[in-house]
């Protein structure tokens, strides 16, 4: 296909170099005008490229649009253009086409000229979706010690000397910071309780870190339960033991992150020989392992409404995942799930709508209850019109049933573009709008009551205002889960899963290194971001890592801790932030050896904030058609050597080759293959600047000093943080984050802040002057 | 003609115009009559307490033998029966009788020992063997042509909300108790739920579209292309609930009596609920093999609409001579035998779907009980009464044996059904092998 192609263009510029025109370029001695570039363009490139850059299926079916400075297009374009007969475009020719085609349509700039971005209408996103379910219904629900996880750790355990956890038979009372109990022969407490029988209830709340489907484990030879985010039917009854040996109970259940769950386990023992408990799970990305005393709370938590509904996945073709499409599957999954919380409120009705099976008028009581939940889904209060429409007419159609009145409502409610979609159908947004959008900016989810309550009392229309509410919010653990998304997907942390290595060269690698690793990043993220300074430029500079005993033996240094996690200093030459976390190392890398190219790529795209067109053939890396005695270096210099692969992989190679002293699980080297590792070359910047990378410090200093690579950070975490392109708030608005984030001394938390403030007042009628797109 | 709108026909289509792509693709529902071999159903029957001997047993063996008061209810389907005395739960280890009693029944195997205390005996956990019903629901679903969209299906009545050897009869393997479901709304649900869904979504379709439509109006042309998409998948889900008919069902889902109680004074109403239940499952092909579980192993029913105001378990410990409490004992077992003719009665009024005679021709009934007697708790003379034509025994017959193991008879009913194992539960359990019903 490749030869193909460039055969054709070949032939082309072959016929081409016949006209007279041509003469006149290459001859300087003729007197004619200078060609322009649009001229040239439309002479040598246009074949293949199109008359606006946007490609010519067969030929090149890229669009011409990137990243690359006037300077350094016409140096690329003298060197390479037109395929195969590059000195036919050369000096003040090449500088003359790349003028025109920067100008035109290849500068982000004039590509916003071209194409005008602007705030698509969208869906929630799935995550959207599951959020504003939960704190929909949760909004219900009695306010226990809700939302933030508790300061104290483990669960509130009472104990009972007989096996039946009669009241009358308490023992005694405390706080157990870790279920994990051997018993042998013997009772929990000598003194107050005997051998032969007892029993004891723990509960509490249990905070889940990821979304996703969680395992429990019970271990007992004696009899126990558990609930878990249901206190009715619980996830596992061993109630009945059989035998002597220790069985495993298990249970599945799907939980939010960020949330706190209430946990119950009940626990007897009578007459087995022995007692013992251990209480474990298997979490999302992590083996199977004891709870952590840290994800217990003993305070009393309220129920979450977790749909296990399964939507398709969002469209993240654009590099975050958004909500302007629909599909038939998304429409079914919508449907399904607005059967499942419809089904689940009505079960629970009595407690989420406060109004008892007794109570003389039940219906209006229910009817009330109705309302409130279509207000609360709907994001603002409704007109008279709605009220019949969503909930009166319903109540009406079946006047012996309220409890099927309830749940058609919310069918209906849930299946309302008012609330499938953000802002749908307003001419022009008001105080309502501006709370969804800070919601949805910071949480994922609907607002809350604070919010409303400021939006009805008019309270939410200057930018002081809204600022200090995003301000307010962003101490919440939604923000932070949705900030941990975002940092997953920066820095590509799915590349990172359920990896393994070649048991022979990393003897000792296994699953649960791997997950120790990923929550030594996680760590190291929670604390730069949210504990630490919050600067941008420590992310990429940092000189230590978050280890515990396990990874501190792996990665050769010395730490106290064993199994939480420490800071450890290292050499700042040898680890520079997230760019040798050795869980990235290792994600970037194959079974056996290190991956320049993958780590390359990573640095470009994330790091520097460089655009990268997708490989113009795939090439895999095969390490047996290799001298096995080059180094790694060696192989992918050979490998890419040609200039089709070196428009980009001139600026891959260098930043790759730079952390060559990692291998395959990020550990330090100076040897590889019985050589030296040379981790120097000469790196050319987006300004064109050469720069000598010696090793990763060379790398993050520059990276931390660039304004590219700060421009690209906020625009890949606007992305993520408001679901919208930030061209579409105007050709000013990436420029006023930049300069306010530099301001700030790169603080993250102050970024997603002025974020999520600059969305909210989003052509606001008093904030018209913010708006660049108006439309006709 | 007149056109009807689109919520007329739709009402008018009614409950029966279901759900075909909610259901569709699940094993044994499409699958057409033709060519199909005749079904076989096994469905068992559970009552607690013992038994009142005198007024149960027939005084003859053979053919001919007189119903006494508790089996009279049965007399329509006299030539259909097949009373089996002398066969005894010899399983014994840890757990008192009630606990081997009820956990033993249906798999013939040893209790784990555990930590639940009985009334006697040692404690106990549950039960180290399956099943019978669930040997054969294996047998049957992993054949093509015996496979059903529910493999069984475990029908309760009043059966109390805790797990233990008492409450457990059903197992899918060794320390696998099966809970049975005694809410009909929730059987309803299991078998039917999402034909309810259907039935709410058809109600507020109109709504969906006009809301869509109002929102629509309000927006900028720009955006309306997705509203119209959307707009596309609320059709296509319209012409999806009015589409189906009832091909995926012979019949339709039973009416179930609005707002029962699950509680003691519903019992009736309950039972009669799930044998609707039951056999509407069974007409359309749900599940070849079915319990039905009276309470609980020392089930303490009051069957005050028989005007007996004591427990059923507190009553069955009185001694023989007290012959008030023998009455109520056979009231109460009266009862549940007009249960199992009411059963019975509903399979052979019920043309076999596909097939040749009444559904009872293709079906066997196993009515059952953890004890022989309440007052003694003994494991001997354990009732069996088989009813129907499905398993090929010969009917119309009472027989005595001499104490023989509960594990023959479950083997004769897998080899009946084709499922020619060597033993089942305790090998020990099993010399001789499997009864013979046939031509004995």
């Amino acid at each position: 296909m490749m030869k193909i192609w460039w055969i054709e263009s070949w032939a082309e510029a072959k016929r081409w170099a016949s006209c007279s025109f041509l003469a006149s370029l290459l001859s300087a001695s003729v007197a004619w005008s200078e060609p322009s570039g649009a001229e040239i363009y439309r002479t040598l490139c246009v074949e293949c490229h199109g008359p606006q850059g946007e490609g010519v299926a067969g030929k090149y079916d890229e669009t011409l649009h990137g990243d690359l400075d006037f300077e350094e297009l016409a140096r690329r374009i003298a060197e390479t253009m037109p395929e195969e007969q590059p000195e036919l475009c050369v000096g003040d020719e090449a500088r003359a086409v790349a003028h025109y085609i920067h100008e035109t349509f290849y500068s982000h700039e004039a590509r916003a000229q071209l194409m005008p971005v602007r705030v698509d209408l969208s869906r929630m996103t799935v995550k959207q979706y599951v959020n504003s379910v939960a704190d929909l219904v949760g909004s219900f629900r009695e306010a226990r010690d809700q939302g933030q996880p508790a300061a104290e750790i483990g669960l509130q355990g009472n104990y009972f000397k007989t096996h039946n956890l009669r009241r009358n038979e308490a023992a005694f009372e405390r706080i157990d910071p870790a279920i994990s109990f051997q018993f042998g022969e013997g009772s929990p407490d000598s003194e107050q309780i005997g051998v032969e029988e007892f029993s004891i209830r723990w509960r509490g709340g249990l905070t889940a870190p990821e979304t996703g489907d969680y395992e429990f484990c019970l271990k007992t030879e004696n009899g126990a339960r558990l609930w878990v985010n249901d206190e009715e039917t619980p996830l596992i009854d061993g109630w009945v033991s059989s035998g002597a040996e220790p069985r495993q109970e298990r249970g599945v259940v799907r939980l939010l992150e960020g949330r706190v769950y209430p946990v119950r386990i009940e626990y007897f023992k009578f007459k087995d020989k022995t007692a013992s408990l251990e209480f474990w799970w298997k979490p999302p990305h992590r083996p199977e392992e004891p709870v952590p005393p840290a994800v217990l709370s003993p305070g009393r938590v309220s129920e979450v409404m977790v749909v296990t509904t399964e939507f398709p996945p969002d469209d993240s073709s654009a590099g975050y995942e958004r909500g302007t499409s629909v599909s038939q599957a998304w429409h079914n999954a919508t449907t399904r799930a607005a059967v499942e919380v419809a089904a689940r409120v009505e079960k629970n009705v009595r407690e989420l709508s406060g109004v008892s099976s007794e109570e003389s008028d039940r219906a209006a009581g229910l009817q009330d209850f109705a309302i409130r939940f279509v207000e609360r889904a709907f994001r603002r209060p409704m007109s008279p019109e709605d009220k019949r429409f969503f909930v009166a007419d319903r109540f009406a159609e079946t006047p012996e049933d309220p409890d099927l009145a309830i749940k058609r409502t919310i069918l209906l409610a849930l299946k309302s573009p008012r609330f499938l979609y953000l802002e749908a159908g307003r001419a022009e947004p008001d105080s309502f709008d501006v709370a969804s959008r800070l919601s949805y900016a910071l949480w994922d989810s609907l607002p809350d009551p604070e919010l409303v309550k400021a939006a009805k009392a008019g309270a939410l229309d200057s930018p002081v205002e809204i600022e200090n509410h995003a301000r307010r919010m962003l101490d919440d653990p939604r923000t932070h889960a949705k900030i941990r998304g975002f940092f997953h997907h920066w820095l590509n942390m799915e590349e990172g899963e359920d990896v393994t290595r070649d048991p022979k060269t990393f003897p000792g690698f296994d699953q649960a290194l791997l997950a120790d690793l990923r929550e030594s990043l996680e760590q190291f993220l929670d604390h730069v971001i949210w504990k630490g300074s919050g600067d941008f430029r420590e992310l990429l500079l940092a000189d230590y890592l978050f280890l515990n005993g396990r990874l501190a033996r792996y990665y050769g240094v010395e730490t106290a801790a064993e199994d939480q996690f420490e800071k450890v200093a290292f050499d700042p030459a040898q680890r520079a932030g997230v760019i040798t976390h050795p869980y990235l190392l290792t994600a970037f890398s194959y079974h056996k050896s290190s991956s320049p190219i993958h780590r390359g790529v990573f640095l470009t795209r994330k790091v520097l904030g460089r655009a990268l067109k997708p490989p113009p053939m795939a090439i895999e890396f095969m390490d047996s058609r290799f001298d096995p005695s080059l180094s790694m270096r060696e192989k992918v210099a050979e490998l890419t050597k040609s200039e089709n692969c070196m428009g980009c992989h001139s600026v891959i190679n260098p930043l790759g080759f730079s952390l060559e002293y990692f291998d395959a699980v990020g550990r330090f080297r100076t040897e590889e293959n019985g050589k030296p590792v040379d981790a120097a070359s000469d790196y050319a910047t987006l300004a064109g600047e050469i720069l000598r990378l010696r090793g990763p410090r060379d790398v993050a200093e520059h990276a931390a000093a660039s304004a590219p690579s700060r421009e690209g950070f906020i625009q890949q975490l606007f992305a993520h943080v408001v679901k919208q392109p930030i061209a579409a708030y105007g050709p000013g608005a990436a420029e006023r984050l930049r300069v306010s984030f530099e301001a700030s001394g790169c603080n993250i938390r102050d970024l997603i802040v002025d974020m999520a403030a600059l969305a909210a007042r989003h052509e606001l009628p008093e904030h018209r002057k913010l708006a660049y797109h108006e439309n006709p | 003609m007149r056109i009807p709108d689109r919520r007329t026909f739709l009402r008018e289509f009614g409950l029966s115009a279901a759900a075909l792509p909610f259901v569709a693709g699940l094993p044994g529902l499409a699958r057409g009559a033709q060519g199909a071999p005749s079904r076989q159903r096994l469905i068992i029957v559970f009552s607690p307490n013992g038994i009142v001997p005198p007024v149960f047993w027939p005084d003859e063996t053979g053919e001919e033998f007189t119903l006494k008061p508790i089996l009279e209810p049965l007399s329509p389907f006299r030539e259909r029966l097949l009373i089996l005395r002398g066969v005894a739960n010899k399983v014994r280890g840890d757990g008192d009788s009630h606990m081997r009693g009820m956990s033993c029944l249906l798999t013939g195997k040893e209790l784990f020992p555990g930590n639940i205390q009985g009334g006697s005996d040692t404690p106990a956990g549950w039960c180290s063997g399956i099943s019978i019903d669930q040997e054969l629901r294996n047998y049957y679903q992993e054949r093509s042509e015996t496979r059903a969209r529910f493999g069984s299906l475990e029908f309760g009545v009043c059966v109390p909300k805790r797990a233990d050897p008492w409450t457990r009869m059903v197992y899918a393997g060794p320390n696998q108790p099966v809970a049975p479901v005694d809410d009909p709304y929730l059987m309803f649900e299991k078998l039917y739920g999402q034909m309810k869904d259907r039935e709410s979504l058809r109600s507020i379709l109109d709504e969906v579209v006009e809301d869509l439509r109002r929102v629509r109006a309000r927006i900028g042309t720009e955006d309306r292309r997705l509203l119209e998409e959307h707009e596309t998948f609320v059709r296509e889900m319209e012409m999806e609930l009015a589409e189906g008919g009832n091909r995926t069902w012979d019949v339709p889902p039973p009416q179930l009596e609005d707002n029962v109680a699950n509680d003691n004074d519903s019992m009736p109403a309950l039972a009669k609920m799930q044998i609707d239940l039951l056999v509407n499952a069974l007409r359309n092909d749900m599940s070849r093999i079915a319990t039905f579980q009276f309470t609980n192993s020392v089930g303490g029913a009051r069957m005050r609409w028989l005007g007996i105001e004591e427990g059923h378990h507190a009553l069955s410990h009185d001694p023989d001579l007290n012959a008030e409490s023998q009455e109520k004992l056979t009231k109460i077992n009266v009862w549940f035998c007009e249960q199992v003719a009411a059963l019975a009665g509903r399979l052979a009024a019920t043309p076999e779907p596909g097939g040749e005679g009444s559904m009872l021709d293709h079906s066997l009934i196993v009515w059952t009980n953890e004890l022989g007697k309440g007052n003694s708790h003994t494991l001997q003379d354990i009732p069996f009464v088989l009813l129907g034509n499905g398993f090929g025994f010969r009917m119309g017959r009472s027989l005595a044996f001499e104490q023989v193991a509960h594990n023959r008879l479950w083997l004769a009913i897998a080899h009946a059904a084709g499922h020619a194992i060597e033993t089942f539960g305790n090998p020990g359990l099993c010399e001789g092998g499997a009864l013979d019903l046939v031509s004995a």
